[in-house]
């Protein structure tokens, strides 16, 4: 009974530490442009396939090239690391093409809203293009975890250790970011654009600079969380990682905009919620975290740990 | 290249269009059609299958009274539905209100895909037919369009319309001047939902099968495209948005896995090259001098140069 609860505990961490980086990946670009970049979920999408390929996996018979793979294959933790690089470079390219040119004209924040799911529209459908609508098992299974076991036993609980990777990997980066935040002059700046980006820029601060940052790690983070969900369970389609982004964006709402210690707490708080739904109930899971977005939305409209915000009166 | 299926497709298109752009009228950004289009769907899908008193015929056949009688409820069931939810959702603005309405959306596709009598994953299939063949939808698609459309045409003339875009305008300003703009909102949110619920209604006896998949996230977005590229400052910008955008995927098919792409990049860069939509009063005002604005309002607008 105890083995099972801490079972489904850690299940609920593990997946609530990934609902966690993508909701921290949409913290950080609202904090600096108060919008939020809908492409968060194909970005997802693009660490998962992009790890997966970087291991050495080939492309699938309905993908463009057939067969086809990059040589060798990097060890999981390089190609986790590469593969969320690479989303945060996406990212990057989504914030030159959806947000940029918005921003030069000031136009409605609403237009952005449109723009970057368009540009997660793009992103989704040319990685379907390339790898084809088929799932994906990752090349090696777990085995390439480094030679650790597939499974460990603490306190008499089986627990699969990618699970356990799944949540220190999501806490070690959920950590370093929000010390790098707190800590160091790049974080701090960032965090002075978030508060005011004209006096920040008065103040010698390249904001421009900043924005972009905001987006290369909020894409890095995107592709962070899908490289891991990939390897503790496949690639079901390159449409897996909306799901995802819509959760993130569930978790957002229950932390409270542009917080990141809410981003965390609610992360977890949602992960763990899930897990704990009974399995007679499973169909329902899906459901749950958008229950709770709404009971959130109308009890507590600046979440858990948002600051209540005074409109202009 | 274009056939009267995709022509049916392509007017409710539109009317969903409209159903997104009414709350916009009055400032509030709601995702929520999908859900409401859902719901209307899956009652008529229900009634039709289940409940012979609407006449289904063993080969199939459906009267058409019957159709209309469900298009009717399921905008009334829709339009219920937004009454409960929008006086909760309503007080929410902004981006809060669009994740809120989001939220609805994927709760209304779980319950549909869970819930014991709509058929689970598969749906519910063999929805009966009230017309022999695609062009019999093209009158009732296009009576409701026209309905619609006449609503919103009205609606520039009417106190409830002015008041739409006052709040529109500027929300703060109108409740100072004693309008009820929660009142107002939820009137706006109420229509959009009801235009949804009968467009579902419509759509489960056209697509013949209707599961879950009809209104989700996906849908949301499409139909905010609609919108935000036919423009938002006429009614007939969602028309023309809906009309067009329907329309595209079915016009790119020669170019085969492209097209997803391509409609992604139409989102992504109408924003851009025209904020203001495709259809705007000033374009209006070239064409012919048809302006949707009221005599009264150009007269006031002449009087003061």
């Amino acid at each position: 009974m105890i083995e099972t609860l801490l079972q489904l505990l850690l299940n609920g961490a593990a997946s609530g530490g990934v609902y966690a980086l993508v909701a921290l990946g949409y913290t950080l670009v609202f904090s600096v442009l108060g919008v939020i970049n809908f492409a968060q979920g194909a970005l997802f999408s693009v660490g998962g396939y992009l790890t997966f390929l970087l291991m050495g996996g080939k492309i699938g018979v309905n993908g463009a090239l057939p067969g086809w793979g990059l040589p060798g294959g990097l060890p999981f933790w390089l190609a986790l690391l590469v593969a969320a690089a690479g989303s945060g470079l996406v990212g990057l390219l989504v914030e030159r093409v959806a947000f940029a040119p918005l921003r030069r004209r000031n136009a409605e924040p609403l237009l952005a809203l449109i723009t970057s799911l368009g540009a997660g529209v793009v992103v989704v459908n040319l990685l379907q293009l390339l790898m084809g609508a088929e799932g994906y098992a990752f090349p090696h299974g777990t085995d390439a975890l480094g030679g650790l076991p597939g499974a460990l036993m603490i306190a008499g609980a089986r627990i699969r250790t990618i699970q356990l990777l799944l949540l220190l990997t999501s806490a070690g980066a959920v950590l370093a970011l929000s010390l790098w935040l707190e800590r160091s002059k790049g974080g701090r700046a960032l965090r002075a654009v978030a508060e005011d980006a004209t006096t920040a820029q008065l103040l010698g601060i390249n904001s421009e600079a900043m924005v972009r940052l905001a987006f290369f790690l909020s894409g890095a983070l995107a592709g962070l969380g899908g490289g891991l969900i990939g390897v503790s369970v496949s690639l079901p389609g390159p449409y897996f990682g909306i799901g995802y982004g819509l959760k993130g964006l569930a978790v957002l709402v229950l932390g409270g905009l542009g917080s990141v210690p809410g981003a965390i707490a609610g992360g977890l708080l949602m992960g763990l919620a899930e897990a704990l739904v009974p399995s007679a109930a499973s169909g329902w899971r899906d459901a749950l975290a958008f229950a709770i977005l709404f009971a959130v939305l109308l009890l507590r409209p600046s979440g858990l740990l948002g600051r209540r915000t005074v409109e202009k009166v | 290249m274009i056939d009267n299926g995709l022509l049916v497709q392509m007017l409710m298109g539109a009317l969903l269009g409209l159903s997104v752009y009414l709350p916009l009228a009055a400032g509030q950004l709601s995702l929520a059609t999908p859900a409401f289009y859902a719901v209307g769907g899956t009652l008529a899908a229900l009634l039709s299958t289940r409940w012979s008193a609407l006449g289904a015929t063993a080969n199939g056949g459906f009267p058409v009274p019957s159709l209309l009688l469900e298009m009717a409820l399921g905008g009334v069931l829709a339009g219920l539905l937004a009454l409960l939810v929008g006086r909760l959702v309503l007080r929410l603005q902004g981006i809060y209100l669009a994740i809120a309405t989001i939220a609805l959306v994927e709760i209304v596709r779980v319950a549909i895909l869970n819930l014991p009598f709509t058929g689970g994953a598969v749906g519910i299939f063999a929805i009966p037919q009230p017309f022999d063949t695609a062009a019999g939808y093209l009158l009732p698609a296009l009576a409701l369009l026209a309905l619609a459309g006449w609503l919103c045409q009205r609606l520039e003339l009417m106190p409830l319309g002015r008041a739409m875009a006052a709040i529109r305008h500027d929300e703060l300003a109108a409740s100072c001047m004693g309008l009820d703009t929660t009142q107002v909102k939820l009137t706006a949110f109420v229509l959009s939902a009801m235009l949804a619920g009968s467009t579902g209604a419509l759509a489960a006896h056209f697509l013949n099968t209707w599961n879950a998949r009809q209104g989700s996230f996906d849908t949301s977005i499409t139909t905010l495209a609609f919108v935000v590229l036919g423009g938002s400052r006429t009614w007939l910008g969602p028309v023309v948005g809906g009309l067009l955008l329907t329309a595209l995927p079915e016009l790119l098919r020669p170019v085969g896995d492209v097209r997803l792409v391509l409609f992604g990049l139409v989102i992504l860069l109408g924003p851009v090259l025209a904020p203001q939509g495709l259809v705007t009063p000033a374009l209006l005002e070239r064409l012919g001098g048809w302006s949707l604005r009221s005599g009264a309002s150009r007269k006031t607008e002449n009087a003061q140069p």
